[in-house]
């Protein structure tokens, strides 16, 4: 388990839910830590959205205990919602308002300015123009760009965004992502549930992985990457390259002046070690979350293994 | 309570108050022509013995006294329609309705304690009673007025006959907010309401036609509201205070009850 931090943004110590005999969370201790972007993965019904839930007041723990910006979820609920910002999974808007109203509307009740709106209109490509337009008539990508202005216009210092990306096109996604980028640098934390691996691999520091309610692992996603195995093949020219030496490489399967393995760990020492004048062609796979991901999913025991 | 929500609630019923509160004016105006019209007819009517005078109540009014008939229109079914589009039909959406939409989502997150949500919205139900109750009486003393029977009515007395309706539709509408914070969806709470104000007005009527089963009046809320009994001057603090506690339990129910539950994201 990781050692409690004191400056941790969210802090949580067993917290449990459960719904009758549904233990929709489990024991679950985690931190967040300052200015860094927290991937919250598992698939549907893994307790992704009770986390949030509970993290914000809507649901309260069976038990253990949790703070969110040094205070307490059960107590301080509304505190903590004042400097959060929230994007719900499937955002519902108020359909009979504009998009404009239904930002000011919302701002209101934050209580904050609105410091951020100009930008991240600019930056999701809503102009005066569409905002003028009634919610009712938006598409979905239109309705989850108005949950992800809503969320973040008043500049809080903790985001937390369920499934933030549904729905936006490709090109929004990408700005989506480069918001997310600017938000870390500008020292904002945000709390990012998703099942969308690739994204979580774009733009995640460290990533949670829940299932069943339980916390499966709790990784850098570097360091998880680099844990991967990737495939890796090759052809070669005349004399085949010696490959037995070389530490992480497995599934050697060779086939004429073609070979195919999968490698685990160092990839500059791989292609050091096979680099010479034979060589004829070569290529790495990158290392998918995806896979870690499933291999956790694998199983069915409910094993932890947990790491800063 | 927020002051942006209760505006933004109220603005969210505006298109259904101005028209509800043109008709209750409307309605209102109706109770003295229709008694000066029909009045001495009924009543003879039932001197002659053909009618029973049973069938010439309605609930606590009849058409024989000028109080009487207010108190007729105060508690006909087409009053109850009115008054129940923001007794029932409001209250019963303000939580249970917002919660189907998924839109209290948004709400909750922002700032505010479901107390001050609940009282937000109650606050708003009593604004938009009032002004239909309001509607109501000032088409009542307007019909008065244009009849010329202005000396039969003591003005003075009316503020209390708008605290005693106020007082049973914030009953009505107490209850329809506790059942829309206990249900998840719109339905169930707009049937629950509506049984309850239902059965109350059974009660009501079946005592007031049927006089051996009279004792069933005391158990509705519509027989503690005795707008003719205050207008001709006779006040009974018992009507106040039960109507006052048929409204204080609900809510303690509610603000006990809302902050307390947990709500699962919508399905």
């Amino acid at each position: 388990m990781e050692d409690q931090q004191p400056a941790a943004v969210i802090h949580t110590t067993g917290l449990t839910k459960h719904y009758g005999s549904v233990h929709a969370l489990v024991d679950l201790s985690l931190d967040v830590r300052p200015g860094e972007i927290f991937g919250f993965l598992g698939p549907n019904g893994s307790g992704k959205s009770t986390m949030i839930r509970t993290l914000l007041g809507f649901l309260h723990p069976t038990g253990g205990s949790a703070r969110v910006l040094g205070l307490d979820i059960v107590d301080d609920s509304v505190e903590i919602r004042r400097r959060t910002g929230y994007l719900p999974g499937g955002i519902a808007l108020y359909d009979s308002l504009s998009g404009a109203a239904a930002l000011d509307y919302l701002n209101d009740l934050q209580g904050t300015p609105a410091v951020r709106r100009e930008e991240l209109c600019e930056r999701l490509q809503m102009p005066p123009s569409v905002l003028r337009r009634k919610v009712r008539d938006y598409s979905r990508g239109m309705r989850q760009k108005i949950g992800v202005i809503q969320a973040l216009q008043h500049d809080p210092e903790l985001a937390i965004l369920d499934e933030p990306t549904e729905g936006l096109d490709p090109l929004m996604q990408q700005a989506f992502y480069s918001l997310m980028d600017d938000l870390r640098d500008q020292g904002r934390t945000t709390f990012f549930s998703s099942h969308v691996l690739p994204e979580v691999e774009r733009i995640c520091d460290r990533v949670a992985i829940i299932r069943s309610g339980h916390l499966m692992a709790l990784h850098n996603v570097d360091d998880l990457l680099a844990r991967r195995k990737r495939k890796v093949s090759l052809r070669w020219r005349g004399i085949a390259p010696e490959l037995s030496s070389i530490p992480g490489l497995a599934d050697v399967e060779t086939d004429g002046d073609r070979m195919t393995a999968t490698l685990l760990g160092d990839v500059s020492g791989f292609v050091r070690a096979i680099a010479s004048p034979s060589l004829v062609d070569l290529t790495i796979e990158p290392a998918r979350l995806e896979e870690a991901f499933l291999e956790y999913y694998a199983g069915d025991d409910a094993s932890e293994e947990v790491r800063g | 309570m927020n002051l942006r929500l209760l505006v933004q609630t109220l603005r969210w019923n505006r298109a259904r108050l101005l028209p509800v509160m043109v008709v209750s004016f409307g309605w209102g105006m109706l109770m003295p022509v229709i008694y000066v019209a029909f009045g001495d007819a009924f009543k003879g009517l039932v001197d002659s013995g053909v009618i029973p005078a049973e069938l010439m109540n309605f609930g606590s009014g009849s058409l024989f006294t000028l109080p009487g008939a207010l108190t007729l229109g105060l508690q006909h079914p087409m009053t109850i329609a009115f008054v129940g589009v923001f007794a029932v039909g409001s209250t019963v959406a303000a939580i249970a309705g917002e919660r189907e939409r998924g839109t209290l989502e948004v709400l909750l997150a922002r700032p505010l304690s479901r107390r001050t949500i609940y009282l937000t919205v109650a606050a708003a139900a009593v604004i938009l009673i009032s002004l239909v109750i309001i509607a109501l009486l000032a088409g009542q003393v307007t019909g008065v007025a244009v009849q010329g029977l202005s000396d039969e009515l003591d003005l003075v007395q009316v503020p209390l006959v708008f605290l005693n309706g106020l007082l049973m539709w914030g009953a009505f509408a107490a209850f329809g907010l506790a059942a829309s914070v206990t249900f998840d969806r719109h339905s169930p709470a707009l049937g629950v309401t509506m049984a309850y104000l239902l059965v109350n007005y059974f009660l009501e009527i079946l005592g007031s036609l049927w006089r051996d089963v009279d004792w069933t009046q005391q158990y509705s809320l519509f027989h503690h509201f005795q707008p003719g009994n205050i207008l001709t001057g006779t006040v009974d603090p018992f009507d106040f205070g039960l109507l006052a506690a048929a409204i204080v339990v609900p809510v303690a129910y509610a603000l006990i009850v809302f902050p307390r539950r947990d709500l699962a994201a919508p399905s």
